[in-house]
């Protein structure tokens, strides 16, 4: 059927500074095949061997500068299994709320800088217009207003909970370093609320906007951007979604339970697929197999995203999410939602579900209690921590000697976990776009929409990449060589 | 006038740290200066904006990939700035930021008060506790730069 060869790529240097995808075209002159490389930071592992475990909460937030309370989190589980010690119920309140605040900032910026725009200002418009100043154009003033409170508040509660401005030094093994106080729940409580209202007033702007457009509404539901995969979320006992602790539950194309299983024992379920051309490993499951950057029920692959999480649940913990969660799904056509695109809008219903937690958490008896740690008395061994970060779910697992000493520590990350599902929407968007050797225009809009949907990490490192989201596409014949390159914002 | 002199960079990424090292190494020299804040930061696009709130002027040391010799100084103003965090891929650049906070009304100060410092990096892809020599022997010029900017405003050449 094709003649295409595989090719590898070569490395991404960090002085390019961006994404690159390869599209591979067959004799025909159409897509055979593309991938996304990315660049990824070296030596992690090897950097915190030899370091004293406690260190990893205050090490691992340094990885990502886009969430690094989510590594702090991780983390921080990861030293309590460790230390085999389960922290005291003020504790892992805390621990929530505070990540609970977290995720609603995140998710915020995310949607109003990146996703967003494609939707308010419409995806036909041009890059440099697709941005947060297109939004207030189109919406009014007041967004903007409302955007930077909801993040200066969110640092403001992180760094009250978190110690430090910059990256927190809270987690323990055993719970946290400090707690809090009435005034300072007080004010955690009003700004929550506060948050809880702009959640809402998001949702709001994206039915205006997007969901009375039925072109929009058509692109979200359209093929080009629709997978039929897996879909990874954690739940809680009743199998709602939670984002701190749960079991981490897996459900097929067709919406059905097929593994609920402890985190602890990802590597039973969850193997890693190492490809040439890729540094970025592929996960799958184990127990439908890897079948390849393919769609179905006997193909392992799975998605981690805010999309997945609300097919992998059964509903929302909390009465305002819970409404907008069936709202999402009555409108799209029922569980599970498949279209990338609507991921943007899953989203937006994790952060009215994390404003609400955050509230729920806050006017908790408990939360102003001082049992905050059990401090460890075990010796420390092995341990695996996670939690559902914004990109996806994220695993911590160490081993340590028995003074607590690293020998091994090894992460999955969101956008690892979405490795496949990433190059294969990437590839579904350019073979729309890509026919007998002729580009359509706008193959770098429709293919960035693609990828930004699971807004990957590039390398979940600290560093950013220069420019909005830097992309170059190279279209290579099937003997490799390079027909064709489209880049945007590349200087 | 108010001055935040800021480094961006992530401690445990080799030279990705210089903006922090040579901030470092401001703070102890600048310790008596009222009128000058140094600070750390790990982030730019909004991030970056927000820091720079209630200043009247800005400096920010940042790592830099051009090409160039590695420990090369660059200058950069906030309309061109390929440093390794003044830009962002999760939210947005600098120059978008800073529109954003103005016409929000946040007290930003003007473009022409922003100075951005970029040191030329040679591996920002390694986890390591320190820089590359080359780039660490530069932080004495970029530390006598800063100082510079903060007298004269303006760069050296």
């Amino acid at each position: 059927m094709m003649t295409m060869k595989r090719i590898s790529i070569d490395p991404i240097t960090r002085l390019e500074g961006h994404g690159k995808i390869d599209i591979f075209l067959n004799e025909e002159g159409d897509v055979a095949n593309c991938y996304l490389q990315i660049p990824e930071l070296r030596g992690f592992e090897q950097f915190c061997v030899g370091r004293q475990a406690e260190d990893m909460p205050n090490l691992t937030n340094r990885i990502c500068g886009v969430c690094p309370e989510a590594h702090h989190m991780a983390a921080s589980k990861a030293l309590d299994a460790v230390w085999k010690v389960d922290p005291p119920p003020a504790a892992k309140k805390l621990r929530e709320m505070f990540y609970s605040i977290f995720f609603a900032t995140d998710h915020t910026t995310h949607f109003y800088a990146l996703g967003g725009p494609d939707f308010v200002v419409g995806p036909d418009a041009p890059p440099a217009e697709r941005n947060i100043l297109g939004v207030i154009k189109k919406v009014g003033m007041d967004i903007a207003g409302k955007v930077l409170k909801m993040r200066r508040d969110g640092h403001h509660l992180i760094k009250l909970m978190g110690g430090r401005p910059i990256h927190p030094n809270w987690g323990l093994p055993g719970g946290v370093s400090r707690g809090i106080n009435e005034e300072q729940r007080k004010e955690i409580e009003a700004r929550g609320r506060e948050a809880i209202e702009f959640a809402q007033f998001s949702l709001r702007l994206f039915e205006d906007i997007v969901l009375k457009n039925t072109d929009y509404v058509s692109l979200i539901t359209g093929g080009v951007y629709t997978h039929q995969t897996y879909n990874m979320g954690t739940v809680d006992a009743d199998n709602r979604l939670n984002f701190y602790e749960g079991k981490t539950r897996i459900v097929g194309p067709d919406g059905k339970e097929f593994i609920k299983y402890d985190p602890k024992d990802y590597r039973e379920h969850i193997a890693e697929r190492v490809e040439p051309w890729s540094y970025l490993k592929f996960p799958y499951l184990k127990g439908i197999g890897w079948k390849g950057l393919v769609d179905g029920m006997d193909s392992g692959v799975y998605k981690s995203t805010p999309l997945s999480r609300l097919n992998a649940a059964d509903g929302m913990a909390t009465p305002l999410a819970q409404k907008e969660y069936e709202r999402l799904f009555e409108t799209l056509g029922g569980k599970p939602v498949h279209h990338t695109l609507a991921t943007h809008w899953a989203r937006l219903v994790e952060i009215l579900f994390a404003t609400e937690r955050w509230v729920e958490l806050a006017t908790d008896p408990e939360i102003t209690s001082s049992e905050y740690r059990t401090i460890p008395t075990e010796t420390p061994e092995e341990g695996i921590g996670c939690v559902e970060a914004p990109r996806g779910n994220l695993t911590h697992h160490y081993v340590t000697d028995e003074r607590g000493i690293l020998t091994k520590v090894n992460l999955v990350v969101g956008t690892t976990n979405n490795n496949a599902p990433i190059c294969m929407s990437v590839k579904k968007a350019a073979s729309g776009l890509i026919q007998k050797g002729k580009v359509s225009e706008g193959l770098l809009n429709m293919v960035e929409m693609a990828f930004r949907a699971y807004d990957p990490c590039f390398g979940c490192a600290t560093h950013s990449l220069p420019g909005q989201m830097p992309l170059r596409v190279n279209l290579r014949d099937p003997q490799g060589e390079i027909i064709q390159t489209l880049s945007q914002f590349i200087g | 006038m108010k001055t935040l002199v800021l480094g961006l960079g992530n401690w445990i990424v080799a030279d990705d740290s210089i903006g922090l090292r040579v901030a470092a190494e401001l703070a102890r020299m600048l310790a008596d200066r009222d009128d000058v804040e140094v600070s750390e930061d790990y982030w730019g696009g909004l991030r970056l904006m927000e820091r720079l709130v209630g200043y009247d002027r800005a400096i920010v040391i940042d790592a830099i990939t051009t090409g160039a010799a590695p420990g090369t100084i660059h200058h950069l103003t906030p309309d061109a700035i390929p440093t390794q965090r003044s830009a962002s891929a999760h939210d947005m650049n600098l120059p978008t930021a800073l529109e954003l906070g103005r016409q929000a009304g946040l007290g930003l100060p003007p473009n022409r008060e922003i100075l951005l410092v970029g040191i030329e990096a040679k591996d920002i892809l390694t986890f390591a506790d320190q820089c590359t020599p080359e780039v660490a022997a530069a932080i004495p010029a970029a530390v006598e730069e800063v100082l510079r900017l903060l007298q004269t405003g303006s760069p050296a050449d």
